[in-house]
């Protein structure tokens, strides 16, 4: 018996290996997670506005799926040293639920993903982008949001509007309504600014001499960091997930064999 | 220049009582200024370039430089004795009971030559709005009230009298804006990326969840429920084994 020994021993070992793995995935899937969660570049006004901020939620998720993976994967190694079948089988079910969970996260990341258009935030910016009169509570808050966004964005990127400042012209907008064309072509924001915040030549701005205004649009800055995230959430989850069903697969096989 | 409109007399008249009048007509159109200005038209300002260099004559150098802005039938009806500031050409009054107005008069020593390099010399057509409900100041440089057409043409005059002019440059239409088109925003077409993680981790789910069940219907739970004596059964250290012992053991 020492030769099925030893395969017993190489298959726990392999067992074991694949938990520590499912483990360190899981502190990396939290910690990157929470880093998007964190919205370091202050775009999640601009989601909420548009009512599509679910791949907020798909990295909500993985944070708790992250600890899920875990947990269990301790408790699955305990289960293959000890070759114990109820805690192997109590793993291999919470394994399964924690499994459809981070499915439907990395599902949810690559769909809404597909929803991040030109248009969409296009729409929300001309829509939303200091409008004067509010409806209600909520509307306030996403007006201030979106509004106090986008001049943060603009005046950080050195952008202006989402495929240029002509969106300002083409376009009717909230904005229109309460700023001349005259005075306001595009929002001040949209200036080159000196130190002190001011522009550095309100004419030039108005006119659209280059160099005194920002003519590129600020849809890449704002679609780098919300691709970086779905994606990160989305393939990241998918490559633990492939992993796991491995392990998962071995698990119930070796579940299978114990006998009592 | 219209070339032969209806009877060569009239452009003879034309001339006749321009002459007449003391007015020359010099040879250059207004234009737009350079295209690389993001701003040159928007809904209600336009951008032209200075006349510079254009009345040379020294007799113009006391004249006043004026910009008549019209529209289309402004520039038919247009007669050069205008008095600047007359309630007449107000822009306040601007299309509907004026079908013209002046503004942006300017000295000549305004408008240097030859232009120095590196300097832009434009004129914003339209972005004075201070004084654009102001009926005081009948030669504010407004906004303008409409996308147009419009014609315009700088007009040289000594006080009240025409000295010279251009010919007319247009029509000039402004922007409008437009309503953003409610394209197709929700379900901006499924990227590859998305139907392939969707459907690999849905069959790894569904191979799992078989897995499961014939893992645990193998086993004690449903049917048969045998123990198999396998040679690569695992056995528990710690417990009893499930084969019989040799009495001899025990």
């Amino acid at each position: 018996m020492a030769k099925t020994d030893n395969g017993i021993r190489i298959f726990q070992g392999l067992l074991i290996l694949g938990n520590v793995v499912i483990g360190m995935c899981g502190i990396a899937l939290t910690a990157e997670c929470i880093f998007f969660v964190s919205d370091p570049y202050g775009l999640y006004p601009l989601l909420e506005a548009t009512e599509n901020d679910d791949i907020y939620a798909a990295a909500w998720i993985g944070i708790f799926v992250g600890f899920a993976l875990l947990a269990l994967s301790i408790l699955g190694i305990v289960g293959v040293m000890k070759s114990n079948k109820t805690l192997l089988l109590v793993y291999i079910i919470l394994m399964l639920i924690t499994y459809a969970f981070e499915m439907a996260s990395c599902i949810t990341a690559a769909t809404h993903r597909d929803f991040l258009t030109p248009n969409l935030f296009l729409k929300q910016m001309l829509e939303r982008y200091m409008k004067a009169e509010t409806d209600n509570n909520n509307d306030k808050w996403m007006t201030e949001g979106v509004t106090n966004t986008w001049n943060k964005l603009m005046l950080e990127n050195q952008c202006c509007g989402v495929q240029g400042p002509l969106d300002w012209q083409e376009y009717t907008s909230a904005f229109r309504e309460t700023y001349n064309d005259a005075d306001y072509p595009w929002p001040h924001n949209c200036c080159v600014m000196d130190a002190r915040g001011a522009p550095v030549n309100l004419d030039g701005c108005k006119l659209g001499v280059p160099g005194f205004y920002n003519s590129n649009g600020c849809y890449d800055a704002i679609s780098g960091p919300l691709n970086r995230q779905a994606w990160g959430v989305a393939w990241f989850g998918f490559a633990i997930l492939c992993w796991t069903f491995c392990v998962l697969l071995g698990t119930m096989f070796y579940w299978s064999r114990i006998e009592y | 220049h219209s070339a032969l409109s209806t009877g060569t007399m009239h452009p003879l008249l034309l001339l006749l009582l321009a002459t007449a009048h003391g007015l020359v007509t010099v040879n250059y159109t207004p234009e737009l200024a350079s295209s690389e200005l993001g701003g040159l038209v928007t809904a209600r300002t336009f951008v032209l370039q200075q006349p510079r260099c254009v009345f040379e004559d020294p007799k113009y150098s006391t004249a006043k430089i004026w910009l008549v802005v019209a529209t289309a039938k402004g520039k038919e009806d247009f007669n050069n004795t205008v008095e600047p500031g007359s309630p007449e050409w107000a822009f306040q009054r601007f299309p509907a009971n004026a079908s013209a107005y002046l503004t942006l008069g300017a000295a000549m020593f305004h408008y240097p030559c030859p232009v120095p390099t590196g300097e832009i010399t434009v004129l914003r057509v339209g972005s004075e709005t201070a004084c654009a409900d102001d009926v005081a100041v009948p030669t504010c440089n407004g906004p303008l009230p409409g996308p147009g057409p419009y014609w315009v043409k700088f007009l040289a005059l000594n006080g009240s009298e025409p000295v010279a002019d251009t010919e007319w440059f247009g029509p000039i239409k402004l922007k409008t804006a437009r309503q953003l088109p409610s394209g197709p925003e929700a379900g901006g077409g499924r990227s590859g990326a998305m139907i392939a993680i969707t459907s690999i981790l849905s069959i790894l789910l569904a191979l799992l969840l078989a897995t499961l069940l014939a893992a645990l219907c193998g086993s004690e739970l449903c049917g048969s429920g045998s123990f198999k004596p396998d040679s690569a059964s695992i056995r528990r250290y710690t417990t009893h084994h499930v084969y019989d012992q040799p009495a001899a053991r025990l």
